[in-house]
């Protein structure tokens, strides 16, 4: 649906260069929900605006249902903006209007007549769950019920695609929670291709079916959502998970684990995919003499799969723990927690 | 020989009439070539829906050379052009040309900031729902900057009301006419007060209708 190849945009300001996007290769799918994720300064704003021309590429091509956007004349460009739907985070809405006036802007532009657009825009306004606020404007809203206006807006003329730049991220996690929701419910209901970029990796988590991981204008690392969950490869994805799930190991149980002769046997267990409903614990618990001791941990719901990592500590005969820990390995990994991790 | 004021009174309010109407006339006028000439510069300069070099330095030149022109210089210089236009040289209506000539770069500049500060988002989410740069002009920039527009025009307007009383020098009419001619060079203190009490309660009724328009024209 959206395919990037080999996309670069340089800026040039007073002689000096500044690489935004650096030769990007990505591929969205029709009726996924794409996320982009970066820190401030990845190139990420300018990656999405490249889907609809607000920024011209200054290598490469961006293709959308396999045509070249860079190509299209003014006109063409016109049409096909129509087609792709874009919110801000800031939203970017027409504070001189009211809500409905809003809704109906982009379908004023094109001229469509008025009862068309009466009609579209309560339509619209009711799936946003909207309907009692067309007559307000925007500075008697809430932010979240700006976004869904900012929605609604982008809706209105039936899009292929929607870009999302930042759009949750002025929101609080609540009203975050509501706005991805509807992004969801608008994928399903209307098929539409979601592109996302955000720095929260609760929203790429939450509703993303794949993510890009962006850094100095590189795509650093790409993959289902889960599988940069269980396996990330570059040490900016892994700050970005640690942003969600905390991989340390508090003080307090690492301080005596290395205390006096009887060193503790203390492991980081962690849950994939396929056996994360497996009742390990209580099996070595019974088949072995150790008794297991659970000090810290965490489990997140990752595209309805459950993702995590437990701290145990295993109090037994040294050869009893050895066998229970060969036993659970072969559904889940483990790893010894030293004394020197701190 | 002391003019007695309630004689007086027909005259005052001939005045006052003919500087609400050089006001009016001027600002209308002036409004006339200001809006697209503060539109223009708007959408010229670096980074605008038009970008175009020549044109905003030429503009934007033209502009500050009006600008730094002392009202009352103007009015001297310009008279052969207000001859051509009008006849003649004295009166209201002759006041008039340089009246506009004075306002309208000024309210270019009133419009150009009051453009400027309408929030950039909103011109690039228009763009990226496909509006040309005529729609963005018409149905964004001015609706969305139109409240501060009015507070600037009134502005411009009470601006249009003092230099109109510099116009009294030249023989314009209205109140400064008034004031200068009586009140100054003849020492009629009571009409010099007169003069000035209606001049501050024309500005006070302008800044009222600014004031009052501004706040409507907040939400269309």
């Amino acid at each position: 649906m959206i395919n990037f190849k080999n996309v670069s945009k340089v800026y040039e300001h007073e002689g000096e260069k500044l690489v935004a996007v650096n030769e990007v290769n990505l591929q969205v799918e029709r009726g996924e929900i794409f996320g982009v994720i970066g820190f401030s300064g990845a190139g990420k704003s300018t990656l999405v605006r490249l889907v609809n021309q607000l920024e011209k590429p200054t290598e490469g091509e961006v293709l959308v249902d396999g045509q070249d956007v860079s190509s299209l004349s003014a006109k063409e460009l016109r049409g096909m903006r129509r087609k792709i739907s874009m919110i801000f985070q800031h939203f970017n809405l027409l504070e001189s209007k009211t809500v409905y006036h809003n809704v109906a802007f982009p379908l004023i532009l094109s001229g469509e007549p008025r009862d068309k657009v009466k009609k579209r825009v309560e339509k619209i306004l009711d799936f946003v769950g909207l309907k009692d606020r067309a007559n307000y404007y925007t500075d008697q809203l809430s932010g979240g019920q700006k976004q869904r206006v900012g929605i609604a807006r982008a809706l209105a003329t039936s899009p292929d695609i929607l870009l999302c730049d930042e759009a949750t991220s002025a929101l609080d996690p609540e009203t975050t929670q509501s706005i991805l929701e509807l992004l969801r419910k608008i994928r399903d209901e209307y098929n539409v291709t979601i592109l996302m970029i955000t720095h929260e990796m609760n929203v790429v988590k939450d509703v993303c079916d794949r993510v890009a991981v962006m850094e100095d204008g590189e795509v650093i690392e790409q993959g289902s959502i889960f599988d940069l969950f269980t396996n990330p490869k570059h040490k900016t994805t892994h700050k970005f998970i640690q942003s969600v799930m905390k991989g340390d190991i508090p003080q307090s149980i690492l301080i005596g684990i290395g205390e006096n002769n009887h060193p503790r046997h203390i492991y980081r267990v962690t849950f994939l995919k396929e056996h994360a409903g497996e009742p390990v614990f209580s099996r070595i618990a019974k088949r072995f003499n150790v008794e297991v001791n659970i000090l810290y941990g965490q489990i997140l719901e990752i595209q309805e799969t459950p993702f995590g990592n437990l701290i145990v500590e295993l109090q037994g005969e040294d050869s009893e723990i050895l066998k229970a820990v060969h036993y659970i390995e072969e559904v889940v990994s483990v790893e010894r927690v030293m004394a020197s991790a701190s | 020989m002391q003019v007695n004021l309630l004689d007086f009174w027909p005259r005052i309010l001939e005045a006052t009439q003919e500087t609400l109407l050089m006001v009016s006339i001027a600002l209308v006028l002036a409004t006339v070539i200001g809006l697209p000439l503060g539109v223009a510069l708007v959408v010229t300069r670096d980074h605008g829906l038009m970008e175009n070099k020549i044109v905003f330095n030429v503009l934007n030149g033209v502009v500050n050379i009006f600008r730094s022109i002392p009202f009352i210089i103007l009015l001297v210089a310009i008279l052969p052009l207000t001859r051509l236009l009008v006849g003649t040289s004295i009166g209201t209506a002759a006041a008039t040309v340089p009246l506009v000539l004075f306002s309208g770069p000024y309210i270019a500049r009133l419009i150009e900031s009051s453009l400027l500060d309408v929030n950039k988002g909103v011109i690039e989410a228009a763009q990226s729902m496909g509006a040309t740069n005529w729609q963005i002009i018409y149905r964004v920039l001015l609706p969305e900057a139109l409240s501060t527009i009015a507070l600037n025009l009134t502005i411009a307007s009470i601006g249009l009301v003092g230099a109109s009383a510099m116009a009294g020098f030249v023989g314009g009419g209205g109140l400064g006419d008034l004031a200068i001619s009586y009140g100054y060079q003849r020492f009629e203190t009571d009409i010099m007060i007169v003069t000035v009490i209606l001049l501050i309660i024309i500005v006070q009724a302008f800044q009222a209708i600014g004031n009052y328009l501004s706040k409507k024209l907040r939400r269309l």
